[in-house]
C-alpha cells in the first residue's frame, strides 16, 4: 500500500526542473511505430509491451499533477492518477518488461528518450519501495557486505590464490601474480562478483593479459564489485553509495585508471553515470577492459596468434556498452586479431538486440519465463551466424546467454571476450 | 476587421505566447550536465540526431513502416504549409492564382497523407489502445485546417470556416500533444547530446 509522503516524493521526481526530462516527458505522439524496436513486444506480440505504452504510463502521471489540461479534463489527454492501479502495472511494465536497452530509443520516430522515461518512472517506485524484492535484496547485498553476491573476503582471497597458482603454472613463471590491496599502481581492476563466484576462469584470463602486457595493476578487496544494482532499481541514493565506495578505492589505493570488467551496466553506471550520482568529475581515468586489451593491442604490448581460435566465432554487442556507451569498434579490432573466422550477427552493433537479460531482469526471478521468451530473439540471430561460440563482454549477458543456451538448445559456447584473448596470446 | 478574424487573431497570439513560454523555459533550464568524462563529439552527436539519425535508411520505425512514414513526412510539410500560409494571409498577402492552385493541390495531399494516418490509428488495433481523444483531436484538426486551406486558395469555402477553423487549431496546440511542435526540437536535441556525449552517435562507420 501507498503511503502518501512516499507518493508525494515519487512526483517530485516529475516536476523538477530539468530540461531533458521535459522534453521527453512532452514528446511522445503515441505513434507506436516503436513497438518494432522492443524484444518484448516482437517475441510475444503482446500490445501491452510497445515502449510508447511504458513512457505513457510515465507521461500520463506527469500530465495528471503537471500540466493544467491533465487537471482540468485528465480524460482527454490520457492524464492518470498515481494510485494502486497506476502504480502495480508501473511495476509489471517498467521492471517486467523492459531491459532498458534504449532499441526503442534509438529509433523513436520522435527522439524520445524512452529508457531515460523508464529509468525515471523506476525512480518513483523506488521512492514508493515498490522495487520488486529480488531486484532489491541484490542491492542490499550490495550495500551490507560490499559485493551483490555476498562474497565474504576471506573466500574471496582463498580464490585468488588457487586463480594465482594457476597463473604462475599456465604462464611459466613463479613471479605471476594477481596483486590484491597494491597502492600507487597504474590500474585498479575491478570484478563482477559472479567472477569469482562462477566463471573464475575469466578473472584468470585477464590476470594473463595483465601479465602479457606487464601491467601494473591491483584488485580491492574492500570494494571490488563492478555492478551497481540500484542503477537498475532506480534507487539513486543506494546507487550514489555503491559508486561512491568504487570511486573511494581509488583513492585508497591511488591507482590511476579505474578498469571496469565485462559488465554492461556495471561499466556505464560507474563510467557514466557514478560522475552524476556523485555530482563531481572523476580525477582518474575510467575505462573498460574492452578498451584497455584494444588499447594493448594497438600499443603491441600483447601479441595474439588468431590461429589459436580456429572455430567461427560471434559477438553479441551489449546495450550499455555499445548503444549507451560508444564502445563498437574496441571488440571489433579485438577479435579481428584474436579469431581466424568472425562472422557478425544481424542487426548487430548499434542496432543489436538485447539479449534480454539487462534491465536487471537476470536479478528478477518472478520475471523469468518473460526474460526467456524474450531471449528467443537473440537465439535465432545466433542460430544464423553458424557460430559455436558466442563472445560477450558483459557477466550479465553471458548468464543470459547460457541460459538461452540451454532453454533453447543452441550447442554454442558462450565466452567473455577476455577468455578468448588470453587463449590467443603469445607469451 | 471581421469578427472571425480577431478570433484567429487572438488564438494566434496565445498559442505563440504558450509556444515561446515553453520554450524559454527550455532555454533556462539550460544544457544538459554532465560529469562524466566525454567520449565522443556532442554537436557531431546533435547534427545527426536531426538529420542521419533521421533518414529511413538508419531509423528502424521509418524503414519498417515506409508508407507511414512517407505520409508523416507529407502531412508534416502540410501543417507547416498550412500555418505559414495562415500567418501570410493575415498580413494581407494573396497567391497568384495558378501558386494558389499548386499549393492547394499539394495540401489536398498532405491532407489525405493526415486522414490515412487517422484511419491507421482507428482501424489497428495496438494503435486504438495507445490513443485517447487528444490523438484524434489533434489529427482531425490539423487534418481539417490542411483540407479548408485548400478550399480556401482556390475559392471554395467562407472565409469565416477557415479563420475559425485555424483558431481552434491554434488554441488546441497548448492542450495536447501537438505541443510537441515545441518540444520535438528539444527532445531531438538532447538526445543528440547524450549520444553524443558518449560517442555513440554519429555511430562509427568502421566494420
Amino acid at each position: 500500500m501507498m503511503v502518501n509522503d512516499n507518493k508525494e516524493r515519487a512526483l517530485s521526481i516529475l516536476s523538477r526542473g530539468d530540461g531533458k526530462l521535459k522534453a521527453h516527458l512532452n514528446s511522445c505522439v503515441r505513434c507506436g511505430l516503436c513497438a518494432e524496436s522492443c524484444i518484448f513486444y516482437l517475441s510475444t506480440g503482446e500490445e501491452r509491451y510497445i515502449p510508447a505504452r511504458k513512457v505513457d504510463l510515465v507521461s500520463s502521471v506527469y500530465r495528471r499533477y503537471n500540466t493544467l489540461p491533465g487537471k482540468l479534463v485528465p480524460g482527454l489527454v490520457k492524464a492518470r492518477e498515481l494510485d494502486e492501479e497506476t502504480v502495480m502495472e508501473m511495476v509489471d511494465l517498467l521492471y517486467g518488461s523492459c531491459t532498458m536497452c534504449g532499441r526503442c530509443t534509438a529509433h523513436c520516430s520522435v527522439g524520445v528518450d524512452i529508457s531515460y522515461l523508464v529509468r525515471i518512472g523506476r525512480a518513483m517506485l523506488a521512492e514508493m519501495e515498490m522495487v520488486p524484492s529480488t531486484l532489491q535484496s541484490t542491492v542490499d547485498a550490495a550495500i551490507k557486505t560490499g559485493n551483490n553476491m555476498g562474497i565474504p573476503v576471506d573466500d574471496l582471497i582463498d580464490t585468488l590464490e588457487w586463480l594465482e597458482e594457476d597463473l604462475q603454472d599456465d604462464v611459466g613463471d613463479p613471479s605471476a601474480a594477481i596483486p590484491v590491496n597494491k597502492s600507487n599502481v597504474s590500474i585498479l581492476y575491478t570484478l563482477n562478483p559472479r567472477e569469482p563466484k562462477f566463471f573464475p576462469l575469466s578473472i584468470s584470463a585477464m590476470a594473463k593479459i595483465f601479465y602479457a602486457a606487464g601491467e601494473s595493476w591491483t584488485l580491492s578487496t574492500k570494494m571490488y564489485d563492478v555492478t551497481n544494482y540500484a542503477y537498475y532499481s532506480g534507487n539513486l541514493n543506494e546507487a550514489r553509495e555503491i559508486a561512491r565506495r568504487l570511486r573511494d578505492a581509488m583513492f585508497d589505493l591511488n591507482a590511476r585508471t579505474c578498469v571496469l570488467a565485462e559488465c554492461g551496466h556495471g561499466s556505464r553506471s560507474f563510467r557514466w553515470e557514478g560522475p552524476n550520482y556523485l555530482q563531481s568529475s572523476y580525477s582518474f581515468e575510467t575505462i573498460t577492459s574492452v578498451e584497455l586489451i584494444s588499447r594493448y593491442l594497438k600499443e603491441g604490448r600483447i601479441r595474439l596468434d588468431k590461429s589459436l581460435n580456429k572455430e567461427r566465432f560471434t559477438l553479441h554487442d551489449p546495450c550499455n556498452l555499445v548503444r549507451s556507451g560508444g564502445i563498437f569498434e574496441e571488440q571489433r579490432l579485438i577479435l579481428e586479431n584474436a579469431v581466424s573466422d568472425f562472422v557478425e550477427m544481424n542487426p548487430y552493433g548499434y542496432d543489436n538486440y538485447c539479449c534480454g537479460g539487462g534491465g536487471g531482469q537476470l536479478a528478477m526471478s518472478e520475471y523469468g519465463d518473460r526474460r526467456l521468451k524474450a531471449g528467443e530473439l537473440k537465439v535465432k540471430q545466433i542460430k544464423n551466424t553458424g557460430a559455436v561460440t558466442v563472445v560477450t563482454p558483459c557477466h550479465n549477458c553471458v548468464d543470459q546467454l547460457m541460459q538461452l543456451n540451454q532453454v533453447y538448445k543452441m550447442n554454442v559456447k558462450i565466452k567473455t571476450l577476455a577468455e578468448v584473448v588470453a587463449d590467443a596470446l603469445i607469451l | 476587421m471581421h469578427w472571425y478574424i480577431i478570433l484567429s487573431l487572438g488564438a494566434l497570439v496565445i498559442c505563440l505566447s504558450f509556444c515561446l513560454y515553453h520554450f524559454f523555459r527550455l532555454l533556462r533550464y539550460g544544457t544538459p550536465t554532465d560529469f562524466s568524462h566525454r567520449l565522443g563529439n556532442i554537436s557531431a552527436g546533435i547534427k545527426y540526431s536531426f538529420t542521419g539519425a533521421m533518414s529511413p535508411s538508419k531509423k528502424e520505425s521509418a524503414y519498417l513502416h515506409l508508407p507511414t512514414y512517407s505520409a508523416g513526412i507529407l502531412y508534416h510539410v502540410g501543417t507547416f504549409m498550412a500555418i505559414i500560409i495562415f500567418i501570410l494571409r493575415l498580413t494581407g498577402l494573396r497567391f497568384p492564382v495558378v501558386l494558389s492552385y499548386i499549393l492547394a493541390f499539394i495540401l489536398i495531399i498532405t491532407a489525405i497523407s493526415g486522414t490515412g494516418i487517422l484511419i491507421k490509428r482507428i482501424s489497428i488495433r495496438k494503435l486504438r489502445e495507445l490513443s485517447c481523444p487528444d490523438d484524434y483531436i489533434s489529427n482531425i484538426l490539423v487534418t481539417l485546417l490542411q483540407f479548408i486551406t485548400a478550399l480556401l486558395l482556390t475559392g471554395h469555402v467562407y472565409q469565416s470556416v477557415y479563420y475559425v477553423t485555424a483558431a481552434l487549431l491554434l488554441l488546441y496546440i497548448p492542450v495536447g500533444k501537438l505541443r510537441h511542435l515545441v518540444y520535438f526540437f528539444a527532445a531531438r536535441y538532447q538526445l543528440g547530446y547524450f549520444y553524443g556525449w558518449r560517442g555513440s552517435w554519429p555511430p562509427s562507420k568502421k566494420y
